[in-house]
């Protein structure tokens, strides 16, 4: 296994008396695809929040390309190569489908020179972001407001708007929520073909098959805490895993699926 | 050209210059309810300067844009740190403040007010107007502008793509201040005598208003919102008469031929707001719209993938 | 003995500004709204009770009317306004996108009333100050050399009695449970079976109650309404506010109380002129240096507008 290039260490929050995330610790290897996976609520959208600095841990440390970035604020760690997408769509409604892109160029922008040099056709960011677009095939709406765009393109740009930060690492949070089936598969393609181009993929995932056709390993959380860490093949036979969805609602998908 | 047209020339370029100024902090999501505190600060800046130091009139309007510029710069670094509604009243009373301490500064003439020497007619500040209105059409088409609107429409994740929060909120303030302070700064060089009472509260509403209701998605709101609020009560000068005497005939009555009361042109800025902001919350002006009429791209590629 | 005189009269002018600030405090508290309208409507019940107290009912309905009834008509009319608000701020607000300028609708449609309501009453009952006919304003006490008058007194004691039931009411009753849901988590409240729709109107309900009453007992104490007697009370309510803290309603008494006294004092120090500068002063200082309040919550108003 090639070096890890994001480490947890025995990371804890707590919400008041709750305690959300509880002494959780894995790696994720370079270059690979790996899935984070459990039942509603169990804390993969706190891990995320705490890996983006969105929440500061109680305890234990983030460490992203060999630097503890625990204290780094949320707005530099996309700089250091970590992007993210987030559970509900949060693209600006109002910017069109390129400016979105641009504004996921922002952490590669120095200097207020940068700022205020016109973003025009002509701009290399613009062309940037276009080409960008074209490349994942969903250039047919770059003029377009978002706001006006189907669900399973608005969930597409913002995995593009993660990847414009050109990231070493990208987290993504329920791609494949509300997509049907042949969306969902075009998805996966278009994650395969990120993930050649050399950059590390973690994804929040419920539909288990297509943690499997896409991820070689998972980390399972229940509860806040990490109840597995193996293969994606093994991971509906382990006992623990299957206890944890039982009687949840996803219970039935893990076991037959 | 007549003085009235002049007169209406020189208040809408100076409405338009202090719509503009607003329009960057609301734009970046900031709603600047303390307009007027920067206004008065540049109109007796420039006042000041050019009547006791006797300076030129185009350096004291650039130092009434200076010194309301960094005025807002001041403020703004310990007022952003506050959102919603504690900046609304932070903003709103900054320029109660402001308004206090002209009332009891005799150098600045107090309650009485002060005359300002060098009169500017209406072709200066219409230059000026167009001028700023060029400068934010190309902010707004930089990488700036770009943050500003990410910033307003979502704040949290624009921070996480990398956008600092403080700096473009911090500038789209300052300069809206500066651009607040110019139109301050045109006021006082145009109508020649500036007073307290000239700038209160109600007039900070006034050009939140017309911001908010031209649009602020893109630069034409405010031009739009500023050009059609300052130009409607001069077309309901002429309306609002004979409407007046075309309902006292309606119910049987024989007009007099007085002229209605000047409130009722505040009544329909009431309720144009009220009702656009039911109805077209995001103002008249909006994206979509500017893209359908300038033919940029059109929407039918995507209508058909859809349907 | 001086001093202790002053104290006594900056809580009665206080009494005044408490009431107000107390409705600013729960539409902030409880539905995050800045309302601009109370002001308007604190002024629209004392312009209404001198309309019929001095006129009638319009269309010669009736005569001149006795003043308490005058009053309470005009706290109706409070009342029934800031229902008609509610229709337009709150009724129709539909996040979408949930950008900011969506955030300020409700904030932007009441200033849209304030000019409303204003400028009708300006229409239809002139721009200038009324003397209002109550009782006599000036009947006075003497408790240890200490006078006190006793419109003032009794008008405190209303105002007292009013945030206690309002207080009580919040913490007990079924409604008071439902709005504090609400200013919790508007979008939890509704999962939990709170109908937010019927419940939002009491808010509103409670502003035109309490400004009206304001607004009632301003016209009996300073035997005057005017169309402006609205801007200078609302600056000093919106200063006791944030002063006492957004969304406390102790907090808001307090901080009432505090203001009615920081302008007795500044009066006698520095005179009149300068009210305007230290009330509006300390509420900048306030905002930016402790935004919590003597009592507030710093959550509350924290979020987008």
């Amino acid at each position: 296994m090639s070096r890890p290039i994001l480490k947890l260490e025995g990371l804890s929050k707590a919400f008041g008396a709750v305690q959300v995330i509880d002494d959780v610790s894995f790696d994720v290897p370079q270059g690979t695809r790996m899935a984070l996976i459990g039942p509603n609520g169990a804390g993969k959208t706190t891990i995320f929040n705490l890996m983006s600095g969105v929440y500061t841990p109680d305890e234990g440390r983030v460490i992203f390309d060999g630097e503890d970035i625990t204290g780094l604020p949320s707005r530099k760690r996309i700089g250091r190569g970590l992007a993210r997408s987030f559970q509900n769509i949060r693209l600006m409604p109002h910017l069109s489908v390129v400016e979105n892109i641009m504004l996921g160029q922002q952490s590669r922008v120095s200097g207020p020179g940068a700022m205020i040099a016109p973003l025009g056709r002509r701009s290399r960011w613009r062309q940037e972001a276009e080409a960008l677009l074209s490349e994942m095939n969903i250039d047919t709406y770059t003029g377009e407001v978002v706001a006006t765009l189907p669900y399973g393109i608005r969930k597409k740009i913002e995995v593009v708007r993660a990847l414009a930060a050109k990231p070493k690492m990208l987290m993504l949070d329920e791609p494949a929520a509300g997509l049907n089936p042949s969306e969902t598969a075009a998805l996966r393609d278009f994650l395969i073909q990120i993930s050649e181009t050399g950059t590390t993929i973690l994804i929040v995932e419920h539909d288990m098959s297509l943690v499997r056709s896409l991820c070689d390993r998972a980390v399972v959380l229940n509860f806040g805490r990490l109840i597995y860490d193996g293969s994606t093949r093994d991971v509906q036979n382990d006992p623990q895993v299957l206890e944890a969805y039982l009687g949840s609602r996803h219970a039935e998908e893990a076991v037959h699926a | 050209m007549s003085g009235y047209l002049a007169g209406i020339i020189a208040i809408l370029s100076i409405n338009i210059i202090f719509a503009y100024g607003i329009f960057l902090a609301v734009a970046s999501g900031q709603l600047n309810l303390g307009g007027v505190g920067f206004q008065a600060v540049g109109a007796y800046a420039a006042g000041l300067l050019s009547a006791s130091l006797g300076l030129p009139v185009a350096l004291t309007l650039l130092a009434g844009a200076v010194v309301a510029g960094l005025v807002g710069v001041a403020l703004a670094f310990p007022i952003l740190r506050t959102r919603g509604v504690y900046l609304v009243l932070a903003t709103f009373a900054f320029a109660e403040v402001v308004a206090g301490i002209i009332l009891n500064t005799d150098a600045l003439g107090g309650a009485m007010g002060m005359s300002v020497p060098g009169y500017v007619e209406w072709q200066i500040p219409m230059i000026g107007a167009i001028l700023v209105a060029l400068l934010v059409f190309y902010l707004m088409a930089t990488r700036f502008g770009l943050t500003l609107r990410a910033i307003h429409d979502d704040e949290d994740v624009s921070e996480l793509m990398g956008v600092s929060i403080r700096n473009v909120k911090v500038a789209a303030f300052g300069l809206g201040a500066a651009l607040a302070g110019l139109s301050g700064a045109f006021y006082a060089h145009n109508f020649g005598y500036i007073e307290a009472q000239s700038f209160n509260a109600l007039v900070s509403i006034y050009v939140l208003l017309y911001v908010l209701l031209g649009g602020t998605q893109t630069a034409w709101g405010p031009l739009v919102g500023a050009a059609f609020f300052t130009l409607l009560p001069e077309v309901l000068r002429e309306v609002l008469p004979a409407l007046k005497d075309f309902f006292i005939t309606l119910f049987g009555g024989v007009p007099d031929g007085s002229r209605p009361d000047e409130s009722w042109r505040f009544v329909i800025l009431g309720v144009l707001a009220v009702g656009f902001m039911a109805i077209r919350p995001e103002g008249l002006v909006t994206r979509t719209m500017v893209e359908r009429l300038t033919f940029r791209r059109p929407s039918s590629r995507f209508k058909e993938v859809t349907e | 003995m001086l001093f202790l005189q002053q104290l006594v009269n900056s809580l009665m002018l206080g009494s005044v500004y408490v009431t107000v600030a107390v409705a600013f405090t729960l539409t902030i508290g409880i539905l995050n709204f800045l309302n601009f309208t109370i002001p308007t409507l604190f002024m629209l019940a004392g312009m209404v009770g001198w309309a019929l107290s001095y006129w009638g009912i319009p269309f010669g309905l009736s005569g001149p009317l006795p003043w308490p009834l005058a009053l309470a008509m005009g706290i109706v009319a409070a009342i029934v306004v800031s229902l008609i608000v509610e229709r337009f701020t709150f009724r129709y607000l539909k996040t979408k996108y949930g950008d900011s300028t969506e955030h300020a609708i409700p904030l932007v449609s009441s200033l849209g009333f304030l000019l409303i309501v204003e400028n009708l009453v300006r229409i239809g009952y002139g721009t200038e100050a009324r003397r209002f006919e109550g009782p006599d304003a000036n009947m006075t006490m003497d408790v240890g050399g200490i006078l006190i008058r006793i419109p003032q007194l009794v008008s405190l004691i209303i105002t007292i009695l009013i945030v206690i039931g309002l207080v009580q009411m919040m913490k007990r009753s079924r409604i008071g449970r439902g709005l504090r849901a609400i200013a919790e988590n508007p979008d939890a409240a509704n999962i939990l079976g709170i109908d937010t729709k019927r419940i939002v109107p009491v808010v509103f309900m409670l502003t035109g109650m309490l400004c009206g009453l304001a607004g009632a007992l301003f016209a009996v104490n300073y035997g005057e309404v005017a169309p402006m007697m609205g801007e200078d009370i609302g600056a000093k309510a919106i200063a006791g506010m944030v002063i006492g803290g957004l969304g406390s309603i102790w907090g808001a008494v307090l901080g009432g109380l505090c203001v009615g006294l920081l302008e007795l004092m500044t009066v006698h120090f520095f005179g009149a002129d300068t009210v305007q500068i230290v009330v509006w002063g300390a509420l900048l200082i306030v905002l930016i240096a402790y935004p919590k309040g003597l009592l507030g919550h710093h959550s509350i108003g924290k979020g987008k507008l």
